[in-house]
Protein backbone atom coordinates (compact mmCIF):
# COMPACT_ATOMS: atom_id res chain seq x y z
CA UNK A 1 0.00 0.00 0.00
CA UNK A 2 1.94 3.04 -1.21
CA UNK A 3 -0.55 5.37 0.49
CA UNK A 4 0.51 4.23 3.90
CA UNK A 5 4.18 5.04 3.22
CA UNK A 6 3.14 8.55 2.38
CA UNK A 7 1.46 8.81 5.75
CA UNK A 8 4.47 7.36 7.56
CA UNK A 9 6.83 9.65 5.64
CA UNK A 10 4.73 12.73 6.32
CA UNK A 11 4.49 11.85 10.03
CA UNK A 12 8.27 11.48 10.27
CA UNK A 13 8.84 14.82 8.50
CA UNK A 14 6.31 16.58 10.71
CA UNK A 15 7.90 14.99 13.78
CA UNK A 16 11.38 16.13 12.75
CA UNK A 17 10.20 19.66 12.02
CA UNK A 18 8.40 19.80 15.36
CA UNK A 19 11.49 18.52 17.20
CA UNK A 20 13.63 21.14 15.48
CA UNK A 21 11.16 23.89 16.36
CA UNK A 22 11.01 22.83 20.00
CA UNK A 23 14.78 22.63 20.17
CA UNK A 24 15.11 26.09 18.59
CA UNK A 25 12.55 27.56 20.96
CA UNK A 26 14.46 26.12 23.92
CA UNK A 27 17.68 27.52 22.56
CA UNK A 28 16.22 31.01 22.15
CA UNK A 29 14.72 30.83 25.65
CA UNK A 30 18.05 29.76 27.15
CA UNK A 31 20.07 32.47 25.42
CA UNK A 32 17.48 35.05 26.35
CA UNK A 33 17.52 34.06 30.02
CA UNK A 34 21.29 34.08 30.07
CA UNK A 35 21.49 37.59 28.62
CA UNK A 36 19.10 38.78 31.34
CA UNK A 37 21.15 37.20 34.13
CA UNK A 38 24.32 38.71 32.67
CA UNK A 39 22.59 42.10 32.70
CA UNK A 40 21.81 41.64 36.39
CA UNK A 41 25.43 40.79 37.15
CA UNK A 42 26.58 43.80 35.12
CA UNK A 43 24.18 46.03 37.03
CA UNK A 44 25.55 44.74 40.35
CA UNK A 45 29.12 45.42 39.26
CA UNK A 46 28.24 48.95 38.14
CA UNK A 47 26.75 49.65 41.55
CA UNK A 48 29.79 48.18 43.28
CA UNK A 49 32.20 50.31 41.33
CA UNK A 50 30.19 53.48 41.95
CA UNK A 51 29.94 52.67 45.65
CA UNK A 52 33.69 52.00 45.91
CA UNK A 53 34.38 55.27 44.07
CA UNK A 54 32.07 57.18 46.44
CA UNK A 55 33.88 55.77 49.47
CA UNK A 56 37.21 56.77 47.99
CA UNK A 57 35.96 60.24 47.03
CA UNK A 58 34.73 60.95 50.55
CA UNK A 59 38.14 60.19 51.94
CA UNK A 60 40.55 61.56 49.39
CA UNK A 61 39.52 63.15 46.15
CA UNK A 62 36.60 65.37 46.92
CA UNK A 63 33.53 66.72 45.26
CA UNK A 64 33.91 66.03 41.57
CA UNK A 65 34.55 62.32 41.90
CA UNK A 66 31.91 62.04 44.59
CA UNK A 67 29.35 63.79 42.37
CA UNK A 68 30.18 61.52 39.43
CA UNK A 69 29.78 58.45 41.64
CA UNK A 70 26.45 59.71 43.03
CA UNK A 71 25.12 60.51 39.56
CA UNK A 72 26.12 57.03 38.36
CA UNK A 73 24.37 55.43 41.35
CA UNK A 74 21.15 57.42 40.85
CA UNK A 75 21.07 57.52 37.03
CA UNK A 76 17.87 56.65 35.17
CA UNK A 77 18.29 53.80 32.67
CA UNK A 78 18.44 56.12 29.66
CA UNK A 79 21.18 58.30 31.23
CA UNK A 80 23.13 55.53 32.79
CA UNK A 81 25.65 54.81 30.02
CA UNK A 82 26.73 58.47 29.91
CA UNK A 83 26.92 58.65 33.72
CA UNK A 84 29.08 55.53 33.92
CA UNK A 85 31.42 56.83 31.21
CA UNK A 86 31.70 60.07 33.13
CA UNK A 87 32.65 58.16 36.27
CA UNK A 88 35.30 56.24 34.30
CA UNK A 89 36.75 59.56 33.09
CA UNK A 90 36.79 60.98 36.61
CA UNK A 91 38.53 57.88 37.94
CA UNK A 92 41.12 58.06 35.20
CA UNK A 93 41.81 61.70 36.00
CA UNK A 94 42.87 61.00 39.58
CA UNK A 95 46.12 59.37 40.60
CA UNK A 96 45.24 56.02 42.15
CA UNK A 97 47.70 54.41 44.50
CA UNK A 98 47.38 50.60 44.28
CA UNK A 99 48.81 50.13 47.79
CA UNK A 100 45.91 52.05 49.38
CA UNK A 101 43.05 49.62 50.15
CA UNK A 102 40.32 52.05 49.05
CA UNK A 103 42.08 52.70 45.74
CA UNK A 104 42.70 49.00 45.28
CA UNK A 105 38.99 48.37 45.86
CA UNK A 106 38.12 50.77 43.02
CA UNK A 107 40.75 49.26 40.72
CA UNK A 108 39.51 45.71 41.45
CA UNK A 109 35.86 46.75 41.03
CA UNK A 110 36.71 48.33 37.66
CA UNK A 111 38.58 45.25 36.54
CA UNK A 112 35.66 43.00 37.38
CA UNK A 113 33.23 45.43 35.81
CA UNK A 114 35.26 45.19 32.60
CA UNK A 115 34.87 41.41 32.67
CA UNK A 116 31.14 41.62 33.38
CA UNK A 117 30.76 44.09 30.51
CA UNK A 118 32.66 41.80 28.14
CA UNK A 119 30.59 38.75 29.10
CA UNK A 120 27.34 40.72 28.91
CA UNK A 121 28.15 42.05 25.44
CA UNK A 122 28.93 38.54 24.17
CA UNK A 123 25.80 37.00 25.65
CA UNK A 124 23.56 39.81 24.37
CA UNK A 125 25.07 39.33 20.94
CA UNK A 126 24.33 35.59 21.06
CA UNK A 127 20.74 36.24 22.16
CA UNK A 128 20.17 38.87 19.47
CA UNK A 129 21.63 36.61 16.78
CA UNK A 130 19.31 33.81 17.84
CA UNK A 131 16.28 36.06 17.95
CA UNK A 132 16.89 37.68 14.60
CA UNK A 133 16.85 34.36 12.74
CA UNK A 134 14.00 34.17 10.28
CA UNK A 135 12.45 31.01 11.71
CA UNK A 136 12.52 32.46 15.21
CA UNK A 137 10.85 35.68 14.07
CA UNK A 138 8.28 33.77 12.02
CA UNK A 139 7.12 31.78 15.03
CA UNK A 140 7.65 34.76 17.34
CA UNK A 141 9.75 32.73 19.73
CA UNK A 142 11.01 34.60 22.77
CA UNK A 143 8.31 37.26 22.41
CA UNK A 144 7.70 37.15 26.16
CA UNK A 145 11.05 38.84 26.65
CA UNK A 146 12.11 42.32 25.64
CA UNK A 147 14.68 42.55 22.88
CA UNK A 148 18.11 42.16 24.55
CA UNK A 149 19.92 45.49 24.70
CA UNK A 150 23.65 46.20 24.68
CA UNK A 151 25.07 48.32 27.48
CA UNK A 152 27.42 50.53 25.55
CA UNK A 153 30.13 52.00 27.78
CA UNK A 154 33.86 52.58 27.36
CA UNK A 155 36.26 50.00 28.71
CA UNK A 156 36.33 50.79 32.45
CA UNK A 157 39.72 49.15 33.12
CA UNK A 158 41.90 51.57 35.06
CA UNK A 159 45.49 50.35 35.15
CA UNK A 160 46.75 48.91 31.88
CA UNK A 161 50.34 47.73 32.07
CA UNK A 162 51.72 46.01 29.00
CA UNK A 163 50.43 42.63 30.07
CA UNK A 164 47.00 43.77 31.10
CA UNK A 165 45.22 44.57 27.86
CA UNK A 166 41.56 43.97 28.38
CA UNK A 167 39.21 43.46 25.49
CA UNK A 168 37.80 46.40 23.63
CA UNK B 1 35.65 26.74 44.03
CA UNK B 2 35.22 23.41 42.27
CA UNK B 3 36.81 23.73 38.86
CA UNK B 4 36.71 21.24 35.98
CA UNK B 5 39.33 21.75 33.27
CA UNK B 6 39.23 19.94 29.93
CA UNK B 7 42.36 19.50 27.83
CA UNK B 8 41.74 18.23 24.28
CA UNK B 9 45.22 16.86 23.68
CA UNK B 10 46.73 13.77 25.23
CA UNK B 11 49.11 14.07 28.16
CA UNK B 12 51.07 11.19 26.62
CA UNK B 13 52.81 13.67 24.34
CA UNK B 14 54.24 17.02 25.45
CA UNK B 15 52.76 20.20 24.04
CA UNK B 16 52.04 23.82 24.74
CA UNK B 17 48.36 23.40 25.61
CA UNK B 18 49.08 20.42 27.88
CA UNK B 19 51.76 22.36 29.77
CA UNK B 20 49.44 25.34 30.07
CA UNK B 21 46.66 23.18 31.52
CA UNK B 22 48.96 21.46 34.02
CA UNK B 23 50.56 24.70 35.20
CA UNK B 24 47.16 26.39 35.51
CA UNK B 25 45.70 23.45 37.44
CA UNK B 26 48.65 23.42 39.84
CA UNK B 27 48.46 27.18 40.36
CA UNK B 28 44.71 26.98 41.11
CA UNK B 29 45.26 24.11 43.53
CA UNK B 30 47.98 26.23 45.13
CA UNK B 31 45.41 29.01 45.61
CA UNK B 32 43.19 26.58 47.50
CA UNK B 33 40.69 25.47 44.85
CA UNK B 34 39.53 21.98 43.97
CA UNK B 35 40.57 21.11 40.44
CA UNK B 36 39.93 18.10 38.23
CA UNK B 37 41.46 17.90 34.77
CA UNK B 38 39.96 15.67 32.08
CA UNK B 39 42.33 14.72 29.28
CA UNK B 40 42.84 11.83 26.89
CA UNK B 41 45.56 9.46 28.09
CA UNK B 42 46.45 5.81 27.78
CA UNK B 43 45.21 3.69 30.67
CA UNK B 44 48.65 2.80 31.98
CA UNK B 45 50.39 6.16 31.56
CA UNK B 46 51.35 7.91 34.80
CA UNK B 47 49.24 11.01 35.43
CA UNK B 48 49.25 13.71 38.09
CA UNK B 49 46.66 13.00 40.82
CA UNK B 50 44.28 15.72 39.62
CA UNK B 51 44.03 14.33 36.05
CA UNK B 52 41.20 11.99 34.99
CA UNK B 53 41.72 9.98 31.81
CA UNK B 54 39.11 10.36 29.09
CA UNK B 55 40.36 7.24 27.38
CA UNK B 56 42.79 6.37 24.66
CA UNK B 57 43.58 9.04 22.13
CA UNK B 58 44.00 8.68 18.40
CA UNK B 59 46.50 10.66 16.35
CA UNK B 60 44.79 13.09 14.01
CA UNK B 61 46.47 15.52 11.67
CA UNK B 62 45.48 19.00 12.76
CA UNK B 63 46.69 22.48 11.96
CA UNK B 64 49.92 21.34 10.34
CA UNK B 65 50.93 18.91 13.07
CA UNK B 66 49.60 15.72 14.59
CA UNK B 67 47.37 16.06 17.62
CA UNK B 68 46.38 13.15 19.81
CA UNK B 69 42.74 13.57 20.69
CA UNK B 70 39.74 11.53 21.79
CA UNK B 71 36.28 11.77 20.26
CA UNK B 72 33.34 9.46 19.89
CA UNK B 73 30.59 7.70 21.87
CA UNK B 74 32.89 6.22 24.52
CA UNK B 75 34.53 9.58 25.11
CA UNK B 76 31.11 11.26 25.22
CA UNK B 77 29.97 8.90 27.96
CA UNK B 78 33.14 9.50 29.97
CA UNK B 79 32.87 13.26 29.59
CA UNK B 80 29.25 13.22 30.76
CA UNK B 81 30.06 11.02 33.74
CA UNK B 82 33.01 13.22 34.73
CA UNK B 83 30.84 16.36 34.56
CA UNK B 84 28.05 14.79 36.61
CA UNK B 85 30.38 13.41 39.27
CA UNK B 86 32.48 16.56 39.41
CA UNK B 87 29.56 18.89 40.22
CA UNK B 88 31.74 21.81 39.15
CA UNK B 89 31.09 25.49 39.86
CA UNK B 90 32.70 26.28 36.54
CA UNK B 91 33.90 24.27 33.56
CA UNK B 92 37.03 25.52 31.81
CA UNK B 93 37.62 24.05 28.35
CA UNK B 94 40.65 24.58 26.15
CA UNK B 95 40.44 24.84 22.38
CA UNK B 96 36.69 24.05 22.24
CA UNK B 97 36.53 24.31 18.45
CA UNK B 98 38.67 21.22 17.87
CA UNK B 99 36.76 17.95 17.41
CA UNK B 100 37.71 16.69 20.84
CA UNK B 101 36.52 16.09 24.39
CA UNK B 102 36.63 19.88 24.80
CA UNK B 103 33.81 20.24 22.30
CA UNK B 104 31.95 17.30 23.86
CA UNK B 105 32.27 18.90 27.29
CA UNK B 106 30.89 22.23 26.03
CA UNK B 107 27.93 20.47 24.48
CA UNK B 108 27.25 18.45 27.65
CA UNK B 109 27.71 21.36 30.06
CA UNK B 110 24.80 22.88 31.94
CA UNK B 111 26.47 25.54 34.07
CA UNK B 112 28.95 28.32 33.31
CA UNK B 113 31.60 27.51 30.71
CA UNK B 114 34.87 29.39 30.26
CA UNK B 115 36.81 28.67 27.08
CA UNK B 116 40.45 29.41 26.34
CA UNK B 117 41.60 29.83 22.75
CA UNK B 118 45.29 29.14 22.21
CA UNK B 119 45.92 29.02 18.49
CA UNK B 120 45.51 31.97 16.23
CA UNK B 121 43.68 30.13 13.47
CA UNK B 122 43.47 32.29 10.41
CA UNK B 123 41.66 29.90 8.10
CA UNK B 124 38.71 32.20 7.98
CA UNK B 125 37.00 30.44 5.09
CA UNK B 126 36.72 27.18 6.99
CA UNK B 127 35.46 29.05 10.01
CA UNK B 128 32.84 31.01 8.13
CA UNK B 129 31.67 27.89 6.25
CA UNK B 130 31.04 26.08 9.53
CA UNK B 131 29.73 29.17 11.31
CA UNK B 132 26.23 27.76 11.86
CA UNK B 133 27.50 24.58 13.47
CA UNK B 134 30.16 26.40 15.46
CA UNK B 135 27.55 28.81 16.75
CA UNK B 136 25.90 25.96 18.65
CA UNK B 137 29.19 25.33 20.44
CA UNK B 138 30.06 29.01 20.88
CA UNK B 139 26.73 30.02 22.37
CA UNK B 140 27.17 27.54 25.20
CA UNK B 141 30.34 29.31 26.22
CA UNK B 142 29.85 32.01 28.83
CA UNK B 143 33.23 33.74 28.81
CA UNK B 144 36.15 33.49 26.44
CA UNK B 145 39.87 33.87 27.11
CA UNK B 146 42.50 34.36 24.42
CA UNK B 147 46.14 33.77 25.30
CA UNK B 148 47.48 36.29 22.82
CA UNK B 149 46.48 39.43 20.99
CA UNK B 150 46.47 37.42 17.76
CA UNK B 151 44.19 34.73 19.17
CA UNK B 152 41.86 37.46 20.36
CA UNK B 153 41.85 39.09 16.95
CA UNK B 154 40.62 35.83 15.45
CA UNK B 155 37.79 35.81 17.99
CA UNK B 156 36.73 39.31 17.12
CA UNK B 157 37.06 39.05 13.35
CA UNK B 158 35.97 35.51 12.58
CA UNK B 159 33.98 34.20 15.52
CA UNK B 160 32.06 37.36 16.16
CA UNK B 161 32.76 37.75 19.84
CA UNK B 162 35.11 39.36 22.26
CA UNK B 163 37.56 37.63 24.52
CA UNK B 164 39.55 38.59 27.56
CA UNK B 165 43.25 38.49 26.84
CA UNK B 166 45.16 36.67 29.55
CA UNK B 167 48.69 35.69 28.59
CA UNK B 168 50.30 32.32 29.07
CA UNK B 169 51.83 32.05 32.50
CA UNK B 170 55.32 30.94 33.30
CA UNK B 171 56.24 29.02 36.43
CA UNK B 172 58.85 31.54 37.57
CA UNK B 173 59.84 29.42 40.58
CA UNK B 174 60.76 26.51 38.28
CA UNK B 175 63.05 28.69 36.17
CA UNK B 176 64.66 30.97 38.72
CA UNK B 177 67.83 29.98 40.52
CA UNK B 178 68.74 27.04 38.27
CA UNK B 179 72.38 26.08 37.83
CA UNK B 180 73.85 26.47 34.33
CA UNK B 181 75.17 23.38 32.56
CA UNK B 182 78.75 22.56 33.64
CA UNK B 183 81.29 24.71 31.80
CA UNK B 184 78.74 27.25 30.62
CA UNK B 185 78.30 30.13 29.89
CA UNK B 186 82.06 30.74 30.13
CA UNK B 187 84.06 33.93 29.72
CA UNK B 188 82.65 37.13 28.29
CA UNK B 189 84.94 40.15 28.16
CA UNK B 190 85.06 43.20 25.93
CA UNK B 191 85.82 42.04 22.40
CA UNK B 192 86.12 38.37 23.31
CA UNK B 193 84.08 35.37 24.45
CA UNK B 194 80.36 35.26 25.14
CA UNK B 195 77.69 32.65 24.55
CA UNK B 196 74.55 32.98 22.46
CA UNK B 197 71.56 30.68 22.83
CA UNK B 198 68.77 29.49 20.56
CA UNK B 199 65.99 27.07 21.39
CA UNK B 200 63.51 25.70 18.87
CA UNK B 201 63.22 24.24 15.41
CA UNK B 202 66.20 25.63 13.52
CA UNK B 203 64.78 24.20 10.27
CA UNK B 204 61.56 26.18 10.44
CA UNK B 205 61.97 29.44 8.54
CA UNK B 206 59.67 31.54 10.73
CA UNK B 207 61.86 30.78 13.75
CA UNK B 208 64.50 32.86 11.95
CA UNK B 209 67.53 30.69 12.69
CA UNK B 210 69.32 31.73 9.44
CA UNK B 211 69.35 35.32 10.70
CA UNK B 212 71.08 34.28 13.90
CA UNK B 213 73.45 32.09 11.89
CA UNK B 214 74.47 35.01 9.62
CA UNK B 215 74.99 37.28 12.61
CA UNK B 216 77.01 34.59 14.42
CA UNK B 217 79.22 33.88 11.40
CA UNK B 218 79.91 37.57 10.93
CA UNK B 219 80.58 38.14 14.62
CA UNK B 220 82.62 34.98 15.29
CA UNK B 221 85.17 36.03 12.65
CA UNK B 222 86.17 39.07 14.69
CA UNK B 223 85.32 37.90 18.19
CA UNK B 224 87.43 35.00 19.46
CA UNK B 225 85.76 32.64 21.90
CA UNK B 226 82.20 33.46 20.87
CA UNK B 227 80.06 30.33 21.20
CA UNK B 228 76.56 29.30 20.17
CA UNK B 229 74.38 26.88 22.12
CA UNK B 230 71.47 25.39 20.17
CA UNK B 231 68.69 23.19 21.53
CA UNK B 232 65.65 21.80 19.78
CA UNK B 233 64.47 18.96 17.57
CA UNK B 234 66.42 18.29 14.40
CA UNK B 235 69.32 16.47 12.83
CA UNK B 236 72.83 17.56 14.05
CA UNK B 237 74.35 17.21 10.56
CA UNK B 238 71.66 19.44 9.17
CA UNK B 239 72.63 22.07 11.76
CA UNK B 240 76.41 21.88 11.39
CA UNK B 241 76.21 21.92 7.58
CA UNK B 242 74.88 25.45 7.90
CA UNK B 243 78.17 26.72 9.36
CA UNK B 244 81.59 27.13 7.74
CA UNK B 245 83.90 24.25 8.84
CA UNK B 246 86.24 26.46 10.91
CA UNK B 247 83.34 27.63 13.11
CA UNK B 248 81.72 24.25 13.74
CA UNK B 249 83.62 23.58 16.97
CA UNK B 250 82.19 26.79 18.41
CA UNK B 251 78.62 25.57 17.95
CA UNK B 252 77.17 23.13 20.49
CA UNK B 253 73.98 21.21 19.78
CA UNK B 254 72.03 19.75 22.68
CA UNK B 255 69.23 18.16 20.67
CA UNK B 256 65.76 18.14 22.14
CA UNK B 257 66.04 19.08 25.82
CA UNK B 258 63.40 17.86 28.28
CA UNK B 259 61.20 20.52 29.87
CA UNK B 260 63.10 20.25 33.15
CA UNK B 261 66.46 21.05 31.50
CA UNK B 262 65.16 24.03 29.57
CA UNK B 263 65.81 26.39 32.47
CA UNK B 264 69.40 25.16 32.80
CA UNK B 265 69.96 25.61 29.08
CA UNK B 266 68.62 29.18 29.28
CA UNK B 267 70.91 29.90 32.25
CA UNK B 268 73.90 28.66 30.28
CA UNK B 269 74.02 31.57 27.83
CA UNK B 270 74.86 35.26 28.10
CA UNK B 271 72.27 36.26 25.51
CA UNK B 272 69.18 34.37 24.47
CA UNK B 273 68.30 35.24 20.86
CA UNK B 274 64.78 35.03 19.39
CA UNK B 275 65.23 35.95 15.72
CA UNK B 276 61.69 34.92 14.70
CA UNK B 277 60.35 36.43 11.52
CA UNK B 278 56.63 36.11 12.27
CA UNK B 279 53.83 33.77 13.16
CA UNK B 280 54.68 33.82 16.85
CA UNK B 281 51.44 34.50 18.61
CA UNK B 282 52.78 35.02 22.10
CA UNK B 283 56.47 34.33 22.66
CA UNK B 284 56.38 31.86 25.53
CA UNK B 285 60.11 31.24 25.25
CA UNK B 286 60.83 34.90 25.98
CA UNK B 287 59.01 34.82 29.31
CA UNK B 288 60.84 31.60 30.14
CA UNK B 289 64.21 33.17 29.35
CA UNK B 290 63.27 36.22 31.45
CA UNK B 291 62.21 33.94 34.32
CA UNK B 292 65.57 32.16 34.10
CA UNK B 293 67.23 35.57 34.48
CA UNK B 294 68.80 35.54 31.02
CA UNK B 295 69.23 38.65 28.87
CA UNK B 296 67.01 38.49 25.80
CA UNK B 297 67.57 39.83 22.29
CA UNK B 298 64.50 39.50 20.06
CA UNK B 299 63.18 40.66 16.72
CA UNK B 300 60.74 43.54 17.04
CA UNK B 301 57.56 41.60 16.29
CA UNK B 302 54.44 43.00 17.94
CA UNK B 303 54.09 40.02 20.28
CA UNK B 304 57.73 40.24 21.40
CA UNK B 305 57.54 44.00 21.81
CA UNK B 306 54.63 43.54 24.19
CA UNK B 307 56.25 40.81 26.25
CA UNK B 308 59.50 42.77 26.50
CA UNK B 309 57.67 45.95 27.51
CA UNK B 310 58.78 47.80 24.40
CA UNK B 311 62.45 46.92 24.77
CA UNK B 312 62.79 47.74 28.45
CA UNK B 313 63.12 44.09 29.51
CA UNK B 314 65.07 42.85 26.48
CA UNK B 315 66.77 44.39 23.46
CA UNK B 316 64.81 44.45 20.17
CA UNK B 317 66.31 44.50 16.68
CA UNK B 318 64.74 45.00 13.27
CA UNK B 319 63.04 41.74 12.23
CA UNK B 320 65.04 39.81 9.65
CA UNK B 321 68.08 42.10 9.77
CA UNK B 322 71.21 40.02 10.55
CA UNK B 323 73.52 43.07 10.53
CA UNK B 324 71.36 44.86 13.09
CA UNK B 325 71.33 41.70 15.21
CA UNK B 326 75.14 41.42 15.06
CA UNK B 327 75.43 45.07 16.08
CA UNK B 328 73.05 44.58 19.05
CA UNK B 329 74.85 41.41 20.15
CA UNK B 330 78.25 43.14 20.13
CA UNK B 331 76.93 46.03 22.19
CA UNK B 332 75.40 43.79 24.82
CA UNK B 333 78.27 41.28 25.03
CA UNK B 334 80.67 44.17 25.69
CA UNK B 335 78.45 45.79 28.30
CA UNK B 336 77.67 43.69 31.39
CA UNK B 337 76.01 46.70 33.05
CA UNK B 338 73.45 46.99 30.23
CA UNK B 339 72.76 43.25 30.48
CA UNK B 340 72.23 43.52 34.23
CA UNK B 341 69.85 46.44 33.74
CA UNK B 342 67.79 44.46 31.20
CA UNK B 343 67.55 41.38 33.42
CA UNK B 344 66.53 43.53 36.40
CA UNK B 345 63.66 44.94 34.31
CA UNK B 346 62.99 41.43 33.07
CA UNK B 347 62.42 40.25 36.64
CA UNK B 348 59.73 42.91 37.12
CA UNK B 349 58.06 42.15 33.79
CA UNK B 350 58.03 38.40 34.28
CA UNK B 351 56.37 38.78 37.68
CA UNK B 352 53.20 39.70 35.74
CA UNK B 353 53.39 36.36 33.94
CA UNK B 354 53.96 34.26 37.04
CA UNK B 355 51.34 31.49 37.21
CA UNK B 356 49.77 32.45 40.57
CA UNK B 357 49.24 36.02 39.21
CA UNK B 358 47.83 34.73 35.92
CA UNK B 359 45.65 32.17 37.75
CA UNK B 360 44.07 34.98 39.83
CA UNK B 361 43.07 36.74 36.63
CA UNK B 362 41.60 33.48 35.32
CA UNK B 363 39.66 33.16 38.59
CA UNK B 364 38.13 36.58 37.99
CA UNK B 365 36.91 35.37 34.61
CA UNK B 366 35.43 32.28 36.32
CA UNK B 367 33.64 34.62 38.69
CA UNK B 368 32.30 36.69 35.78
CA UNK B 369 31.04 33.53 34.08
CA UNK B 370 29.34 32.23 37.22
CA UNK B 371 27.77 35.62 37.87
CA UNK B 372 26.45 35.83 34.32
CA UNK B 373 24.88 32.40 34.75
CA UNK B 374 23.03 32.90 38.00
CA UNK B 375 22.97 36.69 38.36
CA UNK B 376 24.53 36.83 41.83
CA UNK B 377 27.83 38.56 42.49
CA UNK B 378 30.85 36.92 44.07
CA UNK B 379 32.97 38.73 46.66
CA UNK B 380 36.36 40.01 45.64
CA UNK B 381 37.99 38.39 48.68
CA UNK B 382 36.66 35.06 47.59
CA UNK B 383 37.92 35.41 44.02
CA UNK B 384 41.36 36.50 45.12
CA UNK B 385 41.52 34.16 48.10
CA UNK B 386 44.83 32.46 48.82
Amino acid sequence: MPGMWWVVGATVVVGLVAAYLIWTAGRVERLQARAQLAARALDAHLLRRAAAAAVLAERRYGVELYAAARIALDAQPEEREAAENDLTRQLRAVELDPTDPDCEAVIAASRRLALARQVHTDLVRDARTARSRRLVRLFRMGRRHTWPRYFDIDDPTLTTPATDVTAR
Amino acid sequence: MRIGIVCPYSFDVPGGVQNHVMDLAEALIGLGHEVSVLAPADEDSPLPSYVVSAGRSVPLPYNGSVARIAFGPVSTARVRRWITRGDFDVLHVHEPLTLSISMLAVLSARGPVVATFHTAMTRSRVLSAAQGALQIVLERITARIAVSALARKVQVEHLDGGAVEIPNGVAVAKFAGMQPLPGWPGECGPGTGGTLGFLGRFTESRKGFPILRDAFVELAARRPGLRLLVAGPGDPDDLFDRFPPELRDRVTFLGLVPEADKARMLRSVHLYVAPNTGGESFGMILTEALAAGTTVVASDLDAFRRVLDNGRAGRLFRTGDAAALAQTLTELLDDPAARAELTACGDQVVANFDWPVVARRVLEVYAAAIEATDGRVIDQEWVGSD
